[in-house]
């Protein structure tokens, strides 16, 4: 706006003045400077008529009426529960609330509103971080749980493959090999040593051979004479020179 | 306007915690509230969401409303003028005045503003008329500044004195004067081209 003084009166004071004449507080030796600047002045004449349109334009324009649910919405998102005044409003029926709606209400609301406390928020990240990088190195892919059948027999067949696999993870560390074979060097060295081997058992048609021994040692039972089972036949055990024969255990160590 | 003895015994009831006194408080301003965010929005829906959170920042800093710093409207339109100015900067409407001249697109051969706004002066009915008059000067008071639209809105539809504006504006009562006069003059230059009769 140009800074011409006309009629006693600058364009900026003019535009001060503006507000409150149109507001009717202008009156006085106040209001005829500014009508007589605003006849002189054609940008300040143009903006008191533009203004005054502008004015009337707007006054035009009433009240809207606010959504019938904007009250409701507001309380609603504001207090979280619907008021007395409210509720005797509504002419329907609340429903009636289930059980489920009672734990919700009075278990997992209280513990969902614990949960979402930022200390605990932040541990159980932590805790999901540590298992998705635990679950990551592991070499457990988001595919394979895909994949995992939840048929009984699958879940017994994954059970024993996993635990066979186990057990031989186990067996196969050295420390548990090494301690397996000092127990078992321990316990076999304090059992007493074992038996010989057994003579093998002959075979029953063998006719090639001997009569059975159980036969011949029947028969000689029947009779007087003493023999001893591992002495050969012969001179009697007094004169006879038995041969001193060493014999040497070859344990076996498994 | 308010009585501010009941409207302090009201603000410390409901800091209280009483629910009654708060559904008192939402019934007396929502409308109040609601027309500006719909002046200022241009949509009854975003005019409804932006009265909505005004309503639930006003219920978070209800303690801290200073009744000896300024009326309770005050208070209140000031919340609403700053979640309005955060909307309008979220939203990123660039509001700067267009003249009815001016292209509303960046095509050279898109329509002006002048010809998008239909011209309705043969409708018969008056009530029609009238509608679509308001409907006109709500559609050039989105075209203004923000600036200049949220003075508007306050002295010429909410009734506000200079004093309250400046406050609520947080500028002097010079520069608030000086934005209205320029709104009101914008205005009617956006409209002028559409209706000849407007001086």
């Amino acid at each position: 706006m140009p800074d011409n003084t006309k009629n006693g009166m600058q364009c900026n004071e003019f535009d001060l003045l503006l507000s409150d004449a149109l507001d009717g507080v202008l009156k006085g030796a106040a209001l005829d400077r500014f009508q007589a600047h605003a006849g002189s002045c054609n940008a300040c004449g143009l903006l008191l008529a533009e203004a005054e349109a502008g004015r009337n334009w707007l006054k035009s324009l009433t009240e809207v009426e606010p959504p019938a649910s904007l009250v409701s919405s507001i309380l609603a998102s504001t207090t979280g529960v619907d008021t007395q005044r409210l509720r005797a409003a509504m002419p329907v029926r609340q429903p009636r609330v289930s059980w489920w709606e009672h734990v919700q209400a009075s278990f997992l609301e209280p513990f969902w509103a614990m949960v979402r406390q930022p200390r605990f928020a932040m541990s159980f990240g932590m805790a999901f971080f540590a298992l998705s990088v635990g679950l990551t190195v592991a070499g457990v892919k988001p595919a394979d749980i895909r994949q995992i059948s939840l048929r009984p027999s699958a879940i017994r067949h994954t059970y024993y493959n996993t635990q066979a696999r186990v057990v031989r993870y186990y067996d196969n560390i050295r420390l548990v090999y090494d301690l397996q074979a000092a127990v078992r060097g321990i316990r076999r060295n304090l059992t007493p040593a074992e038996p010989g081997p057994s003579k093998p058992k002959e075979h029953k048609n063998d006719t090639t051979q001997q009569p059975e021994q159980k036969q011949e040692r029947n028969y000689t039972q029947s009779g007087e004479q003493f023999i001893l089972a591992s002495a050969p036949r012969g001179p009697s055990f007094s004169t006879c020179d038995l041969p001193v024969v060493s014999v040497t255990t070859y344990r076996r160590f498994v | 306007m308010e009585d501010v003895q009941v409207v302090a015994m009201l603000v410390r009831r409901c800091i209280a915690g009483d629910a009654t006194a708060w559904e008192e408080i939402v019934q007396t301003y929502n409308r109040r509230i609601y027309n500006i965010c719909y002046r200022f929005a241009g949509s009854s829906d975003d005019a409804q969401d932006l009265t909505q959170e005004v309503f639930i920042k006003m219920y978070r800093t209800l303690p801290s409303y200073d009744p000896t710093k300024g009326a309770f409207i005050t208070w209140v339109t000031t919340i609403t003028r700053n979640l309005l100015v955060d909307h309008f900067r979220k939203t990123k409407q660039d509001r700067m005045t267009d003249s009815m001249d001016t292209a509303a697109s960046e095509h050279e051969d898109a329509q002006p503003l002048s010809e998008q706004i239909p011209d309705h002066s043969p409708a018969p009915d008056a009530n029609v008329r009238s509608r679509e008059v308001k409907e006109t000067v709500h559609l050039a008071l989105g075209k203004l500044s923000p600036e200049l639209r949220e003075a508007l809105i306050l002295r010429d539809l909410q009734d506000l004195d200079y004093r309250e504006i400046a406050l609520v504006l947080k500028v002097p009562e010079g520069t608030v004067k000086s934005r209205i006069n320029r709104g009101r003059a914008e205005l009617a230059r956006l409209l002028q081209r559409t209706y000849r009769q407007v001086m």
